[in-house]
């Protein structure tokens, strides 16, 4: 029921971002990322709500972790809202409340099973817990890159793309390392633990692996001119195809070890 | 030499060598690891499998295909190290030591990785309660029990093998639980709780009258040749006979019935905890690594964000 409530919240919020972004004086609107902030509190307190009833922190199934990496990207959406006041802004925050909206309705759908059940043995780690919740938020982060390079490929306008390449930058460093150190550190440390060994090219790891290689190469192309700009955008936006392969096409294409997940 | 170090210094390089990395990656993803060949021929037809096999995309991680561009970018990666540090050095203002630390560590995890690559060792054994192992020459462990716990809904909620360890005849632990991410940790050693199972037993009485029991897999020698207990189909115990790597006959007793020099005495089954024992030279090496990444992440997010840059 909350997260049926949050679901509401967010397509009003995107109502409201169209309707301003439809109109001529371009004013941007004053309050749809508060109802960003209270769609990501309501998601949240799903987490809490369900947290309590399984006795564990919430994100050890589909459901759970849509829920949470909603409630992330609207948080993040509300920050960068509140932060920048660039003209782009409003572009990246409807993109955005999209993606979060997309992300909701998989949640709602069969593909995610909204049973509220505690976790088998294997997923009973706090290593998890962190594993899991740090890869999302700086997912969510690479989400607003997402956005900003599609935004930078199909903008003309050579101020607004250096505005724009300048802000999938800024949201890149600070996603890559919340992303490095939950989906690789701390999920290296907790495969450690449950299975005995810390990477073992499983599907969903090595996919994983191939995220953080494409923001690797993305932050390096920083250094070499030739690769600025097209490339550098590109790179962004395939790291993001790839997160989203794999937190869902692994799952439903390659089998592994993570297919609870 | 010169010319070396400075196409090895590249991060054009870099990003290249990353990216090849990337994309052989993502086509190991879509060829299943480890199979027999024949399973290659089966599903992809001989044209594809030879080349699959050729090349070694069965076992993508450890093939030459893989190895190269990685060794390539750990030289890489050195030689930006090295030449990011010395250029560190020559600057008076505006260190940035996080990147450094980064490169350092993974070149520390790429090391690491090796050690577990080439010397890591496991092993799985199966052991009901009052069963013992000898591990290392030095330690034994005893299985004192089992429990398998489980939800309402019949999902399972944990496994615990409760286990006695002594060490050179000197009890180290009296009663250890090791559950599914709660390892045992003893020397160098660290023992999994990895699963479970129901084993078959058959009961086996010799011409003295001593009786010993065989699991599922194990098996003993008669006429030359092996016979292994498969596991208990109705009321009889099934044995395969094999001589030369081929299984020439399967017998059939209940009990009282004899299967060569031995007369099946009881059947029966119980609960078996899977424990994996595991010793990995390079986990230590990776966690200082990982570490060592991990501090360098942090250094770099506070100077960009002291710096504005972010």
């Amino acid at each position: 029921m909350i997260a049926t409530i949050a679901f509401g919240a967010l397509i009003v919020s995107a109502v409201i971002q169209v309707i301003y972004l439809l109109r001529r004086e371009r004013r941007i609107d004053p309050f749809s990322h508060y109802i960003l902030l209270a769609a990501a509190v309501l998601l949240l307190a799903v987490t809490i709500d369900r947290s309590i009833r399984i006795r564990f922190v919430a994100v050890t199934n589909t459901f759970e972790s849509l829920v949470f990496f909603s409630a992330a990207i609207s948080l993040v959406l509300f920050v960068y809202r509140l932060r920048s006041k660039g003209k782009a802004i409003p572009y990246i925050n409807f993109g955005g409340t999209v993606v979060a909206i997309a992300l909701l309705a998989i949640a709602s759908s069969p593909i995610a099973p909204r049973e509220v059940v505690p976790p088998i043995p294997a997923l009973q780690s706090y290593w998890l817990v962190l594993h899991v919740t740090l890869s999302f938020i700086g997912e969510s982060f690479f989400v607003v890159a997402f956005i900003c390079a599609i935004y930078y490929l199909a903008s003309r306008n050579e101020e607004r793309r250096k505005s724009l390449d300048r802000l999938t930058y800024s949201t890149i460093a600070v996603g890559y390392p919340i992303f490095t150190a939950g989906a690789l550190i701390f999920g290296a440390v907790w495969a450690q633990t449950a299975w005995g060994t810390y990477w073992s090219w499983d599907p969903k790891e090595t996919w994983a692996l191939i995220t953080w290689l494409i923001y690797t190469a993305y932050l390096h192309t920083r250094f070499v001119k030739k690769f600025r700009g097209k490339v550098s955008a590109v790179l962004a936006i395939v790291g993001f195809a790839f997160t989203m392969f794999t937190f869902f096409g692994v799952n439903y294409l390659l089998a592994g070890l993570h297919s609870y997940a | 030499m010169v010319a070396l170090y400075k196409f090895f210094r590249s991060i054009r390089l870099a990003v290249v060598l990353i990216l090849v990395i990337a994309v052989l990656s993502i086509v190991s993803t879509l060829i299943p690891q480890g199979k027999d060949a024949a399973f290659y021929f089966h599903s992809y037809g001989a044209f594809r499998a030879r080349v699959i096999l050729t090349l070694d995309f069965d076992d993508f991680f450890r093939s030459l295909l893989f190895l190269i561009p990685v060794g390539l970018f750990f030289i890489n990666l050195s030689v930006c190290t090295v030449d990011r540090l010395a250029n560190q050095e020559r600057r008076k203002a505006r260190r940035r030591h996080g990147p450094d630390l980064i490169h350092v560590g993974l070149l520390l995890l790429i090391i690491g990785a090796m050690f577990s690559v080439f010397g890591r060792i496991e092993s799985l054994v199966y052991m009901g309660a009052g069963d013992e192992i000898q591990l290392q020459g030095q330690y034994l462990i005893r299985l004192l029990n089992y429990e398998y716990e489980q939800y309402e809904d019949g999902r399972p909620k944990d496994w615990i093998s409760t286990v006695e360890v002594h060490r050179n005849g000197e009890l180290l632990f009296a009663s250890f639980p090791i559950e599914v991410n709660k390892p045992l940790r003893i020397g160098g050693i660290r023992i999994y709780q990895t699963s479970f199972a129901r084993e078959d037993r058959a009961f086996l009485r010799d011409r003295d009258g001593i009786s010993r029991p065989i699991s599922n897999g194990q098996g003993f020698e008669m006429e030359g040749a092996v016979v292994i207990f498969r596991g208990i189909e109705g009321h009889s115990a099934v044995f395969e006979r094999w001589e030369q790597h081929s299984r020439t006959a399967v017998y059939r007793a209940a009990v009282g019935e004899r299967i060569g020099e031995y007369t099946v005495a009881e059947l029966g089954s119980r609960d078996v905890s899977g424990l994996k024992a595991v010793k990995d030279p390079g986990f230590i090496p990776v966690v200082i690594a990982l570490i060592v990444v991990a501090a360098g992440l942090t250094l770099t997010f506070i100077q960009k964000g002291r710096d504005r840059d972010i």
